[in-house]
């Protein structure tokens, strides 16, 4: 059979995969990175897999979407557009897959119609299979995607996000399949979006059966995660059953929380006489073998506990976000609290709240909820904003049932029922002025942008605005390497830095002395291809002198109470809605924290004028750093 | 002399420190503020500081002739720019006991006033180009301006009565544009001479920019050091400087020097001058200004003759008599000096100030000459002017100066601003240039010298942000 590769008519491909006798693989490479990694494998170690990766005969590459769009540009200072040119480049014959969400896309927060449409536009450009879903199933919420997919010509993946418990049921997940083809037609593949490695084998396998019985044509693609070590044989069980693509990604980097390994599945599927549709073990493992040598430099993002956690199967967790809970339990300092939380605090809000989906934006309300109930003691007090909206029914309605009026009452107070007809509802987001931000974007850079980093800066205003200028102040960074990306502690005197640079010219920089000057500066010496250069650095400030006595959860609530406003947790500045000399009133919105992709208000605890403002927009901030001070009345 | 205060800046006070310290005799550099780290600073044998500025102190007579005496120095050189042209610092410092290296004050204030100069070169027997006297403000100023454009026709420059250095000159082409600009000339002129005062004279159509170096002593000798060809200009501001001029009318050019030289005797002329023509592409040529200083470009001179301008000042000003005659001049090859400006010449050669350079590697090797301040770690001032270096080549040819030009200018690895050498390395491969045809028009006619690709930094940038993750110990930005 040919192989399906780019470029292909999309009805051509789908025939293709329902007339094969095997199954297929995608590679997720994406989602290998955001689960074991915290999404940051640079593309310097995507290129160097590249050529044995598309060598390897996969379906599909899944290497962009999700959280990494994101991060590609906060902490990797790539532009995932030119990130998608490249590895086309040396990756011709294999499709570029995405996921994203139905209203998020890429970010945290429902978006405008038509920035999502126009984004969509822009990435179909690269990126032939669309996986979207959205955190309720809620259908409707995808609808704006599978349009412009499908005007794209795109092949379009709908997901239905899985997950177990009494109301997760064959025949519901049947009937959303059907209200998917309802809306898309028959031309798309159905993912099952197995974002948490939940059920066993034999539940995955049932799930496909069932949905093959009822709908015998449709293509199934599976996806899971290995958190439990048990995902190969949910693999096994779901192509038996009769899914026709699935989800693993290479050895050399397969950790605890993300994808299996290719080979595993292979071997496993040979002893069923099953074949993987134009596969080359080979080059599977030769990708594998290219990448080895790169791990340790990513040693520092990967899960600091070790081990795989069959316990998933209670917290559900998605294999995304169980390596950054921990991580953040470590610099909250409760990480002792874990087992309450996972164990207990967790599966309990997950039923409270409806049990439904644990995947972005739902998972992060999950965990921030119960990690709030548990740190402050008081249950549901200190909602999050993000926990209003999904109580006011603003994502989408509840699958199975509301949350109790408990609930309701405690994070609105006793107006709750009034609060909830007024405001409840699917929120509809007003079209945005495209060209007015494009506008804002131009004065901001200070030149002419493309269509691209309009959409970029659409998705993450912020921080695409600092991409942009880090780029225009250094260049493209993708070209080097982990080693000296993540370098911690500086460079050896007399290190060499070899590297190519995008215009494939080689460089080697080596490290010469550097010296302190009286004003504080530090000049540093470079051989820069063997020319001596020299940099004047600036002396850092000393950090945390304001945050050097650490204050307690009492200390920072009692100071609030006098209106000096401390950062309650590490988190970054997404709003500041007064300003300096503004008078306020108790309980009104001063300033808003981003967390863990969560936006946190913080009220005012006293009546009085804005006094001072010591934090930006984007600014990070640690417990206990000053935001700002209000003069009571 | 024993001891010389620099009253000025940058590289030329580092060109006559050079020429101070190298006699044995005492360099004393004054600086503003902003200067605190400059090079002359460094390099002069002691340093005075004159204030915050910027630039209002070393514009300050009183405070030159303060440091001068604070200093003990006997002589004072003004450079060029700052006090060299005003006729009030020469008389300070006679005031004052001192001696001022250049002309004395009667003829700067003469040949200052651009209408007296064009008397003094009439009553050389010089041809200068027919001008207006200064004209009155108001509508009698329109009126006696229209009148004069009748008699001689289109195009007329506006001109500023204390101009100078190519600035308060406007090109207007019709009746209209001349009431236009009138106002807007004055309001310029004031604000550049504090002097508001025009005149009007006639367009001469692509003329070439051709000037003579002179030497006076007190005791009536002048000579002069040959042409120079500084017609490579943007908004009448020079850019590229050859010696001699490459006008193949051997007797042409002689007559020129000839008239520089009765010029600089009607004007009863003393210390180093230059005398500027226009020459038009019949042949002729009009007197257009003499400047009463060291020039910019005095380095092309120096390097076809092999005579250094500076310390001949010295000597003059020293009251010695010239230590050559016209018969020692001799012009042994070709020059070429160009600016290595931090400015970007597709942007309408706006300063890039503020940036700091972060490599500097330059040229060197045979023919090559260097005149500059910078070095790594170099801030381009904010209130100064944007000049780094000063690159003046030597050949044997004009061929081979273009030639090893060409070589100098890629020898230069400057990061940080952007420069003028892309554009100037368009200029050496621009055919015409290469067979020495440019007039004034030069710039105008070859828009396709700004198309340039800039300078691949890439490894630069990269380097920075290496030495910054050096320097944090990690990446501020994978962080």
């Amino acid at each position: 059979m040919q192989h399906i590769r780019p470029g292909m008519d999309t009805k051509d491909i789908l025939r293709r995969l329902k007339e094969a006798k095997g199954y297929f693989i995608t590679n997720t490479a994406r989602d290998l990175s955001q689960s074991d990694f915290k999404n940051r494998i640079l593309l310097h170690t995507d290129l160097l897999a590249a050529k044995p990766r598309d060598a390897a005969g996969y379906f599909s590459l899944e290497i962009t979407g999700g959280a990494s769009v994101h991060v590609d540009m906060l902490r990797k200072q790539v532009n995932p557009f030119l990130k998608l040119e490249l590895l086309r480049r040396e990756m011709p014959n294999t499709l570029f897959q995405t996921l994203c969400r139905g209203v998020n896309l890429f970010g945290y927060r429902p978006y405008p119609e038509n920035a999502i449409r126009l984004t969509v536009r822009e990435f179909a450009k690269y990126v032939e299979v669309w996986r979207v879903f959205d955190f309720l199933n809620y259908i409707p919420n995808m609808v704006p995607v599978f349009e412009e997919v499908k005007k794209a010509g795109k092949i379009l993946e709908p997901s239905i996000c899985f997950s177990t418990g009494p109301e997760h049921t064959d025949k519901f997940y049947v009937s959303k399949v059907q209200e998917i083809l309802d809306v898309t037609g028959e031309d798309i593949i159905l993912c099952i979006k197995n974002h948490g490695g939940l059920g066993t084998p034999k539940r995955i396998g049932e799930l496909v059966a069932s949905i093959k019985q009822r709908f015998p044509d449709l293509l199934i693609h599976y996806h899971g995660h290995n958190t439990d070590s048990n995902d190969v044989p949910r693999i096994a069980a779901a192509i038996l059953s009769g899914a026709e693509i699935v989800d693993a990604a290479d050895h050399a980097f397969t950790g605890f929380y993300g994808p299996p390994p290719v080979l595993s599945v292979i071997q496993t599927m040979e002893a069923h006489g099953i074949r993987a549709e134009g596969v080359s073990t080979d080059a599977v493992i030769e990708t594998s073998e290219a990448l080895r040598p790169e791990r340790a430099a990513y040693a520092d993002f990967e899960s600091q506990f070790k081990g795989f956690d069959s316990t998933v199967q209670v917290h559900k967790l998605p294999g995304g976000a169980t390596g950054s809970s921990f991580e953040q339990a470590v610099k909250g300092e409760f990480l002792h609290l874990m087992p309450k939380i996972l164990r207990e605090e967790l599966p309990r809000v997950q039923i409270e709240l409806g049990n439904w989906w644990s995947v972005t934006p739902g998972s992060q309300i999950l965990w921030t909820t119960a990690v709030n109930n548990v740190l402050s003691g008081e249950r549901y007090e200190n909602a999050s904003g993000d926990l209003k909206n999904l109580l006011l029914g603003r994502y989408g309605p509840f699958p199975f049932y509301r949350p109790s009026e408990e609930i309701y009452s405690k994070v609105f107070g006793p107006d709750w029922e009034k609060m909830l007809k007024e405001q409840g509802g699917v929120a509809k987001i007003e079209d945005i002025d495209l060209e007015k931000e494009e506008a804002t974007l131009v004065e901001r850079m200070g030149r002419s942008v493309t269509r691209e980093e309009v959409v970029l800066y659409l998705q993450h205003p912020n921080d695409a605005l600092d991409f942009l200028k880090f780029e225009e102040e250094y260049g493209q960074a993708y070209v080097l390497p982990p080693q000296i990306w993540f370098r911690k502690g500086g460079f050896n005197l007399g290190e060499h830095l070899d590297f190519v640079d995008y215009t494939g010219k080689s460089h080697v920089i080596e490290l010469g002395p550097s010296y302190r000057s009286e004003n504080g500066k530090q000049t540093l010496y470079l051989f820069v291809d063997h020319h001596s250069e020299v940099f004047l650095l600036e002396e850092e400030k000393k950090a945390g002198v304001e945050t050097a006595v650490k204050l307690s959860k009492e200390e920072i609530a009692s100071l609030a109470k006098v209106g000096d406003m401390r950062a309650p947790f590490a988190s970054n500045v997404c709003q500041i809605p007064v300003k300096a000399g503004q008078e306020v009133k108790k309980g009104e919105l001063v300033i808003v924290l981003e967390a863990m992709k969560m936006q946190n208000p913080i009220e005012s605890q006293v009546e009085g004028k804005i006094d001072q403002v010591f934090v930006k927009l984007g600014q990070a901030v640690q417990v206990g750093d000053k935001l700002l001070t209000i003069s009571p009345l | 002399m024993k001891k010389i205060l620099i009253a000025n800046r940058g590289e030329i006070a580092l060109r006559i420190l050079r020429a101070v310290q190298e006699q044995g005799l005492t360099a004393v550099g004054v600086y503003e503020t902003p200067d605190k780290e400059a090079r002359h600073i460094r390099a002069a044998d002691e340093a005075i500081w004159i204030g915050e500025g910027p630039r209002k102190d070393y514009l300050n007579i009183d405070k030159m002739i303060w440091a001068a005496r604070k200093a003990g120095a006997d002589g004072i050189h003004p450079g060029y720019g700052f006090l060299a042209e005003n006729p009030d610092f020469p008389k300070a410092c006679e005031d004052a006991g001192l001696i001022f290296i250049g002309p004395p004050a009667k003829v700067i204030h003469a040949l200052g006033n651009k209408v007296i100069a064009r008397t003094i070169a009439e009553s050389a027997g010089v041809s200068v180009i027919p001008g207006s006297e200064t004209l009155p403000y108001g509508q009698e100023g329109e009126e006696r301006a229209l009148a004069f454009a009748r008699e001689h026709g289109f195009p007329l420059m506006l001109k500023a009565t204390s101009g100078g250095g190519g600035r308060g000159i406007r090109k207007v082409n019709n009746a209209k544009e001349l009431i236009d600009q009138m106002p807007l000339a004055r309001a310029e002129a004031k604000a550049a001479f504090n002097d508001a005062r025009l005149y009007l004279e006639k367009g001469v159509i692509n003329p070439k920019h051709i000037e003579v170096q002179v030497l006076a002593d007190s005791f009536g000798h002048i000579i002069h050091m040959g042409t120079r060809d500084c017609s490579i200009q943007r908004r009448n501001q020079k850019l590229v400087e050859i010696a001699p001029a490459l006008i193949p009318d051997q007797p042409l050019l002689d007559n020129i020097c000839t008239a520089a030289i009765k010029v600089a005797q009607e004007a009863n002329y003393v210390n180093a001058g230059t005398v500027e023509f226009l020459v038009d592409e019949g042949g002729h040529f009009y007197f257009l200004e003499m400047n009463t200083r060291l020039q910019v470009e005095h380095t092309v001179t120096e390097m076809v003759t092999g005579m250094d301008i500076v310390r001949a000042q010295i000597d003059i000003a020293a009251g010695k008599k010239l230590k050559f005659s016209q018969e020692d001049v001799h012009i042994r090859g070709h020059a070429i000096e160009m600016r290595i400006n931090a400015e970007d010449p597709k942007n309408n050669f706006l300063p890039e100030g503020g940036k700091t350079i972060t490599v500097y590697n330059s040229p060197g090797g045979a023919g090559i000459r260097l005149d500059g301040i910078v070095y790594q770690g170099y801030v381009i001032p904010q209130v100064y002017d944007s000049l780094l270096v000063k690159l003046t080549v030597h050949g044997f040819t004009w061929q081979e100066a273009v030639e090893r030009m060409r070589r100098a200018l890629k020898g230069f690895a400057i990061v940080g601003p952007k420069t003028t050498i892309p554009f100037y390395l368009n200029i050496v491969n621009e055919p015409d240039f290469q067979k020495g045809i440019f007039n004034t028009s030069y710039l105008d006619l070859k828009p396709d010298l700004f198309v340039y690709k800039e300078e691949d930094r890439e490894v630069a940038k990269l380097a920075k942000l290496i030495a910054t993750i050096h320097h944090k110990g990690f990446n501020p930005f994978a962080a």
